[in-house]
């Protein structure tokens, strides 16, 4: 069974193929595959996933070696994401299904992250939980089985990867700044005291540290202008060091509360060290199985929903020719 | 019309303020710097005209909706828009920011510098100002 998965619910367009629960290959439209083209790379906009859509799909299929008469069935995001954004993808979908007469198959976007646990070993053991971090989610999920998700905790208002970029930008690192405070926070000692929000059961927020960070530096900076200067890696190590047991706290409670030992992160921020260092020791300190996916499946990629697909698929959950794109998506 | 803000409390008020200030306006443009509340402001205003779910930033996804029923039990639509991560003009009418401009719905739009030239001209402008010692000021115009 060959599966086609498209995704385009915010900035980037990609394709994968799947074939009997394998990925072949995983594209997103970058310069290289511009260059084969000879286009070039557009901004966050909606109409640059028309360009991008027809050579990233036929790159997937050229990687893969796959002839597109010998696909069993497209997926795609159905939401949450932009409207115009995922409109492209939906749209292109439908019509190489109709064309090639084959079924079609819509993916939650949040389920898919999760979902990416099952692109390569290890595998986590059903149940597990997964906590799926980016610059546009933060939130728990509780998986029952593949298919059956639930969100036991999300943020209140920033994303934790939003709080990276935006602090860091605070910083004057640049948008978007993650990486950057990543890198910095190593050279420093997190010796600033930034408040943990008090926030009840197992949801985030990060809108106040944010706030108390431009707070604290406009108090600095008055009593000692070169304060940013002198002190930028301790603050970013300070930053980053308060984002992450935000994190890890409410994790360690999921856990508890459900008494899951089986704990996985996904999500772009999954690639921040100190993120991944904390899960790792924690995993060892509490007796957890952890697991990160390799980082091209943590981002956001077609990969993992043709991943997805593949269990949608079995259980014979296809999608008909009159599904639509939908901004909001729950589950 | 200028209100001071010290808290979460005076924050509710405020957006009640503002939605009794805008009358039957429904186009909304919030300036402010980083941090200085303007997301924490339009979650206020999305609870007060009933949507259910918690408002969070837009930021990452551009466009958040969220459904109400308004008060002749119809269900309305309420969008937050943050164009901070846009570069040109381009970019948001790609986006087809004029429909959501010239709707029929709520609109509350972060960071509207972008699109000044594209703004309705009954729309309601706030600004959030950070004063010193958490207090901020905000100014409807």
């Amino acid at each position: 069974m060959t599966i086609l998965g498209i995704e385009s619910s915010c900035d980037d367009t990609s394709a994968a193929i799947l074939k009997e629960g394998k990925i072949l290959s995983n594209c997103i439209a970058n310069q290289t595959i511009h260059e084969l083209y000879g286009g070039v790379v557009p901004e966050v906009a909606s109409r640059a996933h028309q360009i991008n859509i027809l050579p990233v799909v036929e790159t997937a299929l050229n990687q893969a070696g796959i002839n597109k008469k010998d696909l069993d069935a497209i997926a795609f995001t159905r939401g949450p994401g932009l409207m115009g954004s995922l409109l492209v993808g939906v749209s292109f979908a439908k019509a190489l299904a109709l064309g090639l007469n084959i079924p079609l198959i819509e993916v939650n976007h949040m389920q898919a992250h999760v979902l990416a646990h099952f692109i390569d070993d290890p595998k986590p053991q059903l149940p597990f939980l997964c906590l799926t971090v980016s610059g546009g989610h933060t939130q728990i999920v509780l998986v029952k089985d593949y298919l059956e998700m639930q969100v036991i905790g999300q943020t209140l208002d920033d994303a934790a990867g939003e709080a990276f970029d935006k602090i860091g930008k605070l910083l004057n690192l640049g948008y978007p700044a993650g990486p950057i405070v990543d890198r910095l926070a190593k050279l420093g000692t997190p010796r600033f005291a930034f408040p943990e929000p008090q926030i009840a059961e197992l949801d985030f927020s990060f809108s106040g540290l944010k706030t108390a960070v431009l707070y604290f530096l406009k108090d600095q900076i008055k009593q000692d202008e070169d304060f940013m200067k002198n002190n930028l890696n301790d603050v970013c190590a300070s930053v980053q060091a308060r984002i992450v047991s935000i994190l890890m706290n409410k994790l360690k409670k999921a856990a508890e509360q459900t008494g899951i030992r089986e704990v996985a992160i996904a999500g772009g921020v999954s690639a921040n060290s100190a993120l991944r260092q904390a899960l790792h020791d924690t995993g060892e300190q509490l007796g957890w199985n952890t697991y990160i996916p390799a980082f091209q499946y943590c981002t956001d990629n077609a990969a993992m929903i043709a991943m997805a697909a593949y269990f949608k698929y079995q259980q014979g959950l296809f999608a008909t020719q009159d599904v639509t794109p939908t901004a909001r998506y729950t589950f | 019309m200028e209100l001071m803000i010290q808290s979460l409390t005076d924050l509710d008020h405020a957006a009640s303020q503002l939605l009794a200030f805008a009358g039957e306006r429904r186009k909304f443009s919030l300036i402010g710097e980083m941090g200085a509340g303007k997301t924490t402001l339009i979650k206020s205003i999305c609870q007060q005209l009933g949507v259910q779910e918690i408002a969070t930033s837009p930021t990452f996804s551009i466009i958040n909706e969220y459904v109400y029923i308004d008060v002749l039990g119809k269900q309305s639509t309420v969008y937050h828009i943050d164009l901070y991560r846009l570069h040109r003009i381009e970019e948001a009418v790609n986006i087809g920011i004029e429909d959501y401009l010239y709707g029929e719905h709520y609109c509350f739009i972060e960071w509207p510098q972008l699109i000044a030239p594209l703004l309705p001209p009954d729309l309601v402008q706030v600004e959030i100002k950070l004063l010193d010692n958490s207090h901020r000021k905000l100014i409807f115009l």
